[in-house]
């Protein structure tokens, strides 16, 4: 957090707040600050400059451990209950997974396991490496973290597929007494991880990748 | 300010930023988010129940995590594996059991594998075919735990509901069964729970459940008889067909009903109570406590026929009956007679009587000392002559039966009072007595004089003729004194007859002859009268026509 006033040395690995100039996180444009403790607003788009997000890995850190605590249960408990003739039948998400294999929809099966596990959990490791690498003060790989990270934060908003799933599943079945679908407790923990999932990506600064190409800023947060 | 101190170089103050609060509240989330979860789990870590063990002969279509084990169709539990045993001998069955029902899995607690059943009496499990076999569950009555079970391999048919269980006891099982119906006055109350071999081996045990409103009714002197299929018995009685209904006729049953002649008041029967199962419901309804007198008959005629259990009767009354059929030999004449040995009942007979003599006939006929009792039967069979007889209970099959009825005329006897079994006296049958009575026809014609009563029928035959020769000459005197007046008159009688056949002629003649101006006169006035009628009905045709006429008489035609 301490400005420095004179220019960088090295052209290539200059980050704005480096030369004492913030970005704007909305529009990137480039400011001048007001003062050090409060950059002031955008000029362009009023947006609150901030030289980097304000405890941006602890509050990544916060969203992606609660988002890996419902990951526990969305795949533990049921996402469905599906009743049959007046026989009850619970389903969680690996269980699905084992029918459609079993009953030899195995692309479907695929389907749903990158879908539903895999993703979320591979969102789950990769902030986790990001924040574990940021937090000390890596060098390496910056390009690819920071690819990494545009990955996350683009497959996010695809993630909800299973919520979505199991809505309509809910809403369509509804054959009482012969079949009916109940969705179950797992849905809403499912519904959980995605968000928290996506929210951790949000708060996380990108930012901070590069902060650490700078000898003497190893340390955030 | 020249006395201003010199100030040694200090240090620079710095401006430190507010110490920020490091901790995020945004860690709320994941501690709210563990709360929930693991929430959840403790919930789910209390609401587990025991695992238990069911030891099974074949797994039926129990399948892991498919199979719950139900009671009162309730899911009490979830089999989570299904495995064979280290011998390989035995299926075991690991159940997960809900946490309420944690407290059912008792010692005595009983599993058994539910599937679709198809018998005899009926169609059980059918929800099966849709859901798949479960595991049944009856709760048990013990209070010690358990958690390895031994499934039954019928399911018990006796589920926890209220009633009673006895044991009877039978030659042999029959076509009776599990589940079989156990009828009281044609109502299903209740069902065989089960069956052994006894321990000797001798005889069947079979369990049975009554069901709890009719239980009342089995009391310890109920009987208990077979009614599985068609009871048709041949005998004294008759011909006779018996069925309790078309399910007991298919698939057996036990009827069981309490005798007339035990007195109201009579307490129901404790659990476990043992009864006989009798073979049919005339056995089963007799009396076997009762006071019995067996007497023995010396008969002269044939006993084919007669077979043990015939009944034996006192006016028609049945109260007792054969026991015993066999031969007697009399070492002095060297004869053999048919011995039949009977036990009379009297209790029967006191129950036929009206209820104010009931006591008192029957302090003497049962309870009284063997001298005044010996009084009674000489009186009755000395006095009075009570004899037996052998009857014919049925023409077509020939059963006989022993009746006793006063014979007044019957030769007098002294009973032997030293014997025993007292020998009673008889007469002969019904059959035997019309032989006798043949006989003495027989025996009377073969008297009858046939010599003298024909030599007087000569006798008569003469007498008769002379009477036939007077009469023929009585009939010739007819003939020939009273005969030719008759034929006189009757000449006269014709000769009238034409004479008057004449005078009719003669007036048809003068009446109806052309000449006669008579018949013309008659002729013409008819054909007046004919004309008169044709004018008559011109006038009415007129009439109906121009009604008219009659105010404005006949108009001109125009």
């Amino acid at each position: 957090m301490t400005p420095a006033a004179a220019p960088a040395a090295k052209p290539a690995a200059v980050s704005a707040m480096s030369i004492g100039l913030v970005s704007c996180e909305a529009c990137q444009l480039l400011s001048q600050p007001v003062s050090e403790e409060e950059p002031g607003y955008c000029r362009r788009c009023g947006e609150k400059l901030e030289y980097r997000e304000a405890g941006s890995i602890q509050k990544t850190w916060a969203l992606v451990m609660a988002a890996i605590i419902c990951y526990i249960p969305a795949n533990m408990l049921p996402v469905f209950t599906t009743t049959t003739l007046g026989e009850e039948e619970p389903d969680t998400i690996l269980s699905g997974v084992a029918f459609l294999y079993t009953s030899g929809s195995w692309p479907l099966a695929l389907i749903v396991l990158v879908a539903s596990v895999m993703i979320p959990l591979g969102k789950l490791i990769a902030l986790a490496y990001l924040l574990i690498s940021v937090q000390r003060g890596s060098i390496a790989n910056n390009r690819e973290r920071t690819q990494l990270y545009r990955v996350v934060e683009l497959i996010g908003r695809w993630s909800m597929l299973d919520v979505f799933v199991a809505a309509f599943t809910v809403a369509l079945v509804q054959l009482a007494p012969l079949t009916s679908v109940a969705p179950g407790a797992g849905v809403l923990f499912f519904a959980a991880v995605v968000v928290l999932t996506m929210l951790a990506a949000e708060t996380f600064d990108v930012r901070l990748i590069w902060d650490t190409a700078e000898p003497g800023r190893a340390r955030h947060g | 300010m020249a006395d201003e101190p010199e100030v040694a170089p200090l240090p620079q103050a710095v401006v430190t930023r507010k110490k920020r609060l490091r901790v995020s509240i945004i860690w709320i989330i994941p501690l709210l988010a563990a709360l929930v979860a693991i929430g959840i789990a403790v919930q789910r870590l209390r609401a587990e129940g025991p695992t238990i063990t069911i030891v099974l002969k074949e797994a039926n279509g129990v399948e892991a995590g498919k199979t719950f084990i139900r009671y009162k169709d309730v899911r009490i539990g979830l089999v989570t594996a299904v495995e064979l045993s280290e011998d390989y001998t035995k299926v075991l069955v690991k159940a997960k059991i809900a946490k309420h029902a944690s407290g059912l899995m008792v010692q005595d607690a009983k599993f058994w594998v539910v599937e679709p059943r198809i018998s005899l009496s009926g169609v059980s499990g059918l929800n099966t075919l849709l859901s798949g076999n479960y595991i049944g569950f009856q709760a048990g009555k013990s209070s010690e735990s358990q958690t390895l079970f031994f499934a039954m391999d019928e399911p018990p048919i006796i589920t926890d509901q209220p009633g009673r269980k006895f044991v009877l006891k039978a030659d042999t099982l029959g076509s009776l069964g599990i589940g079989t119906p156990i009828y009281y006055r044609r109502l299903n109350v209740g069902q065989v729970a089960g069956y052994t071999l006894a321990p000797d081996g001798r005889s069947v045990e079979i369990a049975i459940f009554v069901n709890a409103p009719y239980d009342k009714y089995v009391l310890t002197e109920t009987r208990f008889w077979n009614v599985s299929g068609v009871n048709i018995t041949l005998d004294a009685d008759g011909f006779r067909v018996r069925t309790e209904s078309l399910a007991a006729l298919l698939a057996g049953g036990i009827a069981f009903d309490v005798p007339d002649f035990v007195p109201t008041g009579a307490k129901p029967a404790p659990v476990n109570t043992e009864f006989t199962l009798y073979r049919y419901r005339a056995i089963a309804m007799k009396e076997p406590t009762m006071l019995e007198r067996r007497f023995v008959l010396y008969f002269s005629e044939s006993v084919r026929g007669l077979s043990v259990g015939a009944p034996v009767t006192l006016f028609g009354m049945q109260v007792g009956e054969v026991t015993e059929v066999g031969l007697t030999f009399n070492q002095k004449t060297g004869a053999f007679r048919p011995r039949v040995l009977i036990t009379f009942l009297p209790d029967r007979v006191i129950a036929e009587l009206p209820t104010g003599q009931r006591t008192r006939a029957g302090r003497s006929l049962a309870d009284l000392p063997p001298e005044e009792r010996q009084q009674l039967l000489r009186r009755v069979i000395e006095e009075q002559g009570l004899r037996g007889q052998l009857r014919t209970g049925s023409y077509l099959t020939g059963e006989l039966y022993v009746a006793f009825e006063y014979f007044p005329d019957a030769p007098k006897v002294k009973v032997d009072w030293s014997k025993d079994p007292l020998e009673l006296p008889v007469v002969p049958g019904s059959l035997a007595s019309i032989e006798a009575k043949l006989g003495n026809i027989l025996t009377k014609l073969e008297k009858l004089p046939l010599d003298a009563i024909s030599s007087d029928v000569r006798t008569s035959l003469g007498t008769l003729d002379k009477t036939l020769k007077d009469a023929s000459a009585l009939v010739t005197r007819v003939d020939t004194q009273w005969v030719p007046e008759g034929t006189k008159t009757l000449e006269e009688l014709r000769k009238a007859i034409g004479d008057a056949n004449t005078a009719v002629k003669n007036a048809d003649a003068t009446l109806f002859s052309k000449d006669s101006a008579t018949p013309q006169d008659l002729r013409d006035t008819l054909q007046e009268v004919t004309r008169a009628a044709r004018s008559l009905r011109v006038l009415m045709d007129y009439l109906e026509r121009h009604p008219d006429a009659l105010i404005r008489g006949k108009t001109e035609t125009k």
